[in-house]
């Protein structure tokens, strides 16, 4: 077991360090962030002054490793734009971004799963047509579509706070974290439905269930004790994932609902070639899910001796 | 373009490999028609099941129907999509035009339509695109095992780690905007889980009884993976690739939004959608977002419900 | 019997999105009833009325909302949203008004010497700054040295560029400015390397405003960069809290001009810009918008009656760059045959609902004494002539035109219309595409680049020379003809009579003779040789809460003018 974790470990560390390699190389593909500040142009004289100051000097390797040096101290380096260390912004968004996650993991794993169990145990009733075709819609529809309809019609009634928000009228993250929470959870509830349906489905025909039943069985324990336990698996590692993506960033949701969380300091940092902050929020991006999925693989492995010895 | 939709294919196709193939290293349920190849008689099979299924038949007649439209959409449009008339911008439905003009005074409708040939180019380019790659890749990694896997899979680990939105960006911005560059951006962001899927089902199908008995009378191993492997193996990515047609025309419409893609005035969904939603604060011109989302709703779902129809065709415990 | 089933619904689908079609292309043309008027020329919206000044009383919180801008610390404020803030909370020598007049600051009276390389500015006693600490001469010096170090890295630096020393200071060779003395407290004087006549102008930029003793350096301390103390009407309330918000509260020891009436503003930051200005102005959160272009038409129907409606001709132009050394627009023929096929009223009243003023000159309307109307003569939609012009000019049909613009303005659909129109009316190939600002800006200093831009300038001071110089003139360019344009001047328009005439302006003392220079210059640049063209004005419209506030007007930067504001 100990061999096979040391040897993920390191092809995690691997793939890392090879995914913020082409992103740095990248960087340079997306352009010079010195060249216009707004959109006036920035005089040559300036320019190198600034690239002095932020060691764009140097040759892209030189800068490539003193930036894996810094990140080893901890040191994000300042942000060109506002020149603010990036820890501390992104010790703001960070955990914005973190809340965002939580709730529309719990938003769509409940609603994921309570649709996909009763479309798979009703099947081609009304319901799993219903299901059938929610899902595909919130999958058919652009995100922002969602995010900018909802903002537009029901933001402001009831619990949802107003969008946009002054700085005075500021809400509890619980209820802040709603509208988009719910924008984002639309999609991953559809796919959870859809995920636990087909898993349910082909659970409920296998022997051991029809052994259960023929056993006496009431049929609610056959379905909570033994069909959901077994179908439910691909929908943890489902999830596992989506977290992942969730801690990324959802760039479009954020803007729309002026949430501040690392998507939206993302997306604005791309478009002011922010390199720094692409670089530092990236790599994080990065780390989470090459970290989440090694943990998952390890996890299977731990359950499931095949896998060690292979 | 958030992690959360393009994520989408990434997942959705995640979500169909872990159904398949209960994922990581080597693990996978009994796949489908284990022991046997598909005969003609099987296709005859999987159409009755298929047809029994009213809602994928539907999803069938509608893709048959769009397709249509797309090809003879030259002749069917009311108006040249591309042609402007500034006299008219944003008129509300009438019956000059069925579905109101935009902001250049283009009818909506004929944008639809033309629209649609676009995204069906590139839905089903995306798609083929990505299954080629990604079961070459795939094949690669289940067949050899061992180094080759570990570098595909680990390659495929870099792609999915990477945010959607840099990746999109960082490939239309160095190859410019266009058609075959957002297909080409669409396919570089999607083929590592489809070679995960194809993985998935290779590393199951290897040891499979057939296979032993093709290797014990001397086939070679590229004979053993095109004529008794792939046949089987293909099946969930076949369905994962048709599904992601309509979550490709997704995620185009969600790059247009953050004006990265087809040239701008191109009359393609996503862009008509950008230009509704600019209009969103304008009372009483909803039409201009809700008919090209309607549009990508009814084509993503009109392909889901034949997806679906696929998958419980191609499983022949379901009865 | 199920099959035949589902093909007659397939027949019967396909037949219905037929019908739907009427089967034959009809071409798409024909005026609606609510574009009326269309065929007329569009002279925009009427200019509101600055209202005037009436004495108001101490009192009340004003609502706005702007995007997080970049540096609200005067070293580096570059954006209006940086400038609203940093012209808030610092005054300098002189005051620009919203009408672009410069009246004294800091600074009672100036005068130069007789080639403008020397000036003196006589300094107010007893001002002071937001900590009590006394403004004078060696306050500015501070200030300016703050942001001429090479250390700071300001981005809005080059400001200084004719300031003796400057040089030095950028490449880390001297921490003084050597052109500055501030040893009579009451006296800056300041000595340039070249003679500008105007350099009094640009004075009211933020960039040159006095500091206090513990500003320090942005590296030494950040935390003046977050909460910077100036001597302005108006303080930070706490320090700048990134994307939520800002608060200012009125400065009551505030002698340079007549104090604030507003007890505090409260700026919050939104990342959706005039959306949700508008939606914010709408719910009554916010008492100053915005707004995005598509809803102006309404706004101004809901709000005009209301009195809250503000529409203003300001300092800036909108036009299309060209690059004037490359084929195929390279005559000034084929550049009016471009300008005159374009039909600008008809893209405003389509595209812009008729809230834009189609331009006919550089320098725009919002500098009443340099304004010429008529300077564009090829300004007009003309058909007949556009065409004899591209004739003549080798602007045949077919010729493949670039044309690029950015993403992410709103420019989407006017580009659009341009390109049909030039490919409709004189049968061009355009070659129209949407990039980032960055690589378009890339893409405009290449050599070798050609075709047309999208756009636009606004003057950094209050003189029709900030739209000349830094666009036309050949020291503007900044490279030779084989390498990357370093200035604005990126279409590389060279002319020497042009340059001629803008250096004796330089160098003229006396103002109308001065403007008498720029308006030729203008003459040489636009109305012969059309080197940009200019399609409409700078118009902007706001909403203002009149309902609590009076004087409420726009100041030069198209910022609310927040010192006169006042509860009613």
């Amino acid at each position: 077991m100990g061999k096979f974790v040391i040897r993920r470990l390191a092809q995690a560390v691997m793939v890392v360090i090879a995914a913020t390699i082409l992103l740095f190389i990248g960087l340079f593909v997306l352009g010079d962030p010195f060249a216009s500040s707004g959109d006036k142009v920035v005089p040559p004289a300036t320019q190198e002054i600034l690239r002095a100051k932020f060691g764009m000097d140097q040759s892209v390797p030189m800068q490539y490793l003193t930036y894996l040096g810094n990140l080893f101290t901890g040191d994000l380096g300042v942000d060109f734009d506002q020149r603010r260390p990036v820890a501390d912004m992104l010790g703001q968004a960070v955990p914005a971004t973190a809340r965002l996650a939580l709730v529309a993991i719990i938003l769509d794993v409940i609603i994921g799963l309570v649709a996909g169990i009763i479309a798979a145990v009703w099947r081609y009733s009304f319901w799993d047509v219903l299901v059938t075709v929610l899902t595909t819609l919130a999958i058919g529809v652009p995100t922002f579509v969602i995010g900018i309809w909802l903002r537009q019609t029901v933001s402001g009634f009831w619990i949802f706070p107003q969008v946009p928000r002054t700085f005075t009228e500021v809400a509890p993250w619980y209820t802040e974290v709603l509208l988009p929470a719910i924008t984002l959870a639309v999609i991953d509830a559809a796919f959870i439905a859809r995920l636990m349906r087909g898993s349910m489905l082909e659970v409920l025909r296998a022997d051991y269930i029809r052994t259960a039943r023929a056993k006496g069985l009431g049929e609610r324990t056959v379905i909570m004790k033994h069909a959901f336990r077994n179908s439910v698996i691909p929908v943890v590692t489902y999830v596992g994932i989506s977290i992942g993506v969730l801690l990324g960033g959802a760039i479009i949701t954020e803007t729309i609902f002026q949430y501040n969380g690392v998507g939206y300091l993302l997306y604005k940092s791309i478009l002011q070639n922010n390199n720094p902050v692409i670089m530092a929020i990236t790599t994080f991006a990065v780390l989470v899910y090459v970290g989440l999925s090694m943990i998952v693989d390890i996890l299977y492995a731990y359950l499931d001796p095949r896998i060690r010895l292979s | 373009m958030t992690t959360s939709e393009p994520a989408d294919m990434a997942t959705a196709a995640q979500s169909v490999i872990v159904q398949s193939a209960h994922e990581v290293d080597g693990v996978a349920p009994e796949p489908e028609g284990k022991g046997k190849q598909p005969s003609r008689g099987q296709f005859a099979d999987m159409w009755r099941r298929f047809k029994r299924n009213k809602l994928a038949m539907v999803g069938l007649v509608v893709v048959g129907v769009l397709i249509i439209l797309a090809i003879i959409q030259p002749v069917i449009s009311p108006y040249d999509p591309w042609e402007q008339n500034l006299l008219n911008t944003l008129a509300t439905p009438d019956s000059d035009h069925l579905m109101g003009t935009d902001a250049l005074g283009r009818d909506l409708y004929s944008e639809l339509l033309y629209g649609l040939k676009l995204a069906l180019i590139v839905g089903i380019c995306t798609m083929l695109g990505t299954m080629l790659v990604g079961v070459t890749l795939g094949a690669v990694a289940g067949y050899r095992g061992r180094f080759s896997d570990t570098i595909i899979m680990r390659v495929t680990d870099i792609f999915l780690a990477f945010p959607y939105l840099i990746g999109a960006i960082l490939i239309v911005r160095t190859f410019g905007s266009g058609v075959t560059q957002v297909i080409i951006a669409l396919v570089v962001l999607n083929w590592a889980t489809g070679a995960r899927l194809m993985r998935g089902q290779m590393l199951a199908l290897r040891e499979a009884e057939y296979v032993e008995a093709a290797r014990s009378i001397g086939a070679s191993d590229w004979r053993i993976v095109v004529r008794h492997i792939l046949p089987n193996a293909i099946q969930p990515v076949f369905i994962y690739a048709f599904t992601s047609i309509g979550v490709a025309v997704v995620a185009m419409a969600s790059l247009a939004y953050l004006g990265v893609g087809v040239p701008p005035d191109t009359p393609e969904w996503g862009r008509l959608i950008n230009q509704g939603i600019e209009q969103v604060q304008v009372a009483g011109k909803d039409y201009l977002w809700i008919f090209p989302s309607a549009a990508i709703c009814l084509t993503t779902l009109a392909f889901a419900f034949v997806a679906d129809g696929l998958r419980d065709s191609l499983d022949p415990k379901l009865r | 019997m199920r099959k035949q089933a589902w093909l007659r619904a397939a027949a019967g689908l396909t037949a219905a999105a037929l019908v739907l079609t009427a089967c034959s292309q009809k071409s798409n043309e024909g005026t609606s009833g609510s574009n009326t008027g269309a065929n007329e020329p569009s002279a925009g919206w009427p200019q509101t009325d600055v209202p005037e000044l009436k004495p108001g009383k101490k009192g009340g919180t004003f609502k706005l909302a702007i995007v997080e801008p970049t540096a609200i610390d005067v070293y580096n404020a570059q954006e209006s949203e940086g400038i609203l803030v940093a012209s808030h909370l610092f005054t300098g020598l002189t005051i620009t008004t919203y009408d672009g007049k410069v009246e004294p600051g800091v600074a009672d009276k100036w005068e130069t010497n007789d080639d403008c390389t020397e000036w003196t500015f006589d300094l107010k006693t007893g001002t002071k700054f937001h900590n009590g600490e006394e403004v004078n001469a060696e306050s500015f010096k501070r200030g300016w040295e703050r942001v001429a170090a090479k250390d700071s890295a300001s981005e809005v630096a080059y400001h200084m560029a004719g300031v003796e020393g400057f040089d030095e200071m950028q490449a880390g060779t001297a921490t003084t400015l050597s052109g500055v003395d501030a040893t009579d407290p009451a006296k800056l004087k300041v000595k340039l390397t070249e003679p500008d006549c105007e350099w009094y102008v640009r004075t009211s930029h933020t960039v040159f405003s006095p500091v206090p003793s513990t500003a320090g350096t942005p590296t030494s301390n950040p935390a003046f960069v977050e909460q910077p103390i100036g001597n302005g009407p108006f303080m930070m309330d706490g320090p700048w809290q990134h994307n939520v918000g800002i608060k200012l509260k009125r400065f009551d020891g505030y002698t340079i001009q007549d104090p604030a009436y507003l007890d505090s503003v409260e700026i919050s930051i939104t990342p959706n810009g005039a959306a949700d200005e508008y939606a914010g102005y709408q719910n009554g959160q916010f008492d100053w918008a915005r707004m995005p272009v598509p809803v102006l038409s309404q706004a101004r129907a809901e709000y005009e009656p209301k009195g809250q409606w503000i529409t203003r001709n300001t300092n800036g132009m909108n036009y299309l760059l060209v690059m004037v050394t490359e084929k195929p627009l390279d005559s000034a023929k084929a550049r009016k045959a471009i300008s005159m096929a374009i039909d600008r009223n008809a893209i405003i009243n389509g595209v812009f609902k008729g809230s834009q003023t189609p331009s006919t000159s550089l320098v725009p309307p919002a500098f009443p004494d340099a304004y010429q109307p008529d300077v564009c003569t090829a300004c007009e939609y003309n058909l007949d002539e556009a065409k004899k012009l591209a004739k003549e000019a080798g602007l045949t049909e077919g010729t493949k035109l670039n044309f690029q613009f950015n993403t992410g303005g709103g420019h989407e659909e006017w580009t659009a219309a341009v390109a049909d129109q030039l490919k409709k009316n004189l049968g061009l190939e355009v070659d129209i595409k949407g990039l980032q600002f960055t690589d378009l800006l890339n893409n405009e200093q290449q050599p070798g680049a050609s075709g047309i831009f999208r756009a636009a300038w606004g003057a950094d001071y209050a003189t029709p020379g900030n739209f000349l110089e830094p666009l036309l003139s050949t020291g503007a360019i900044g490279a030779k003809a084989d390498e990357p344009v370093t200035g604005d001047n990126r279409g590389r328009y060279s002319n020497k009579k042009f340059d001629d005439l803008l250096a004796d302006a330089k160098k003229e003392k006396d103002d109308a003779k001065r403007i008498d220079l720029y308006q030729q210059a203008e003459k040489i640049a636009i109305g012969d040789d059309l080197a940009l063209i200019p399609l409409w004005n700078r118009t902007q419209h706001r909403l203002a809460n009149a309902d609590k506030f009076i004087n409420l007007r726009m100041d030069f930067h198209e910022d609310p003018d927040l010192r006169v504001i006042s509860i009613k």
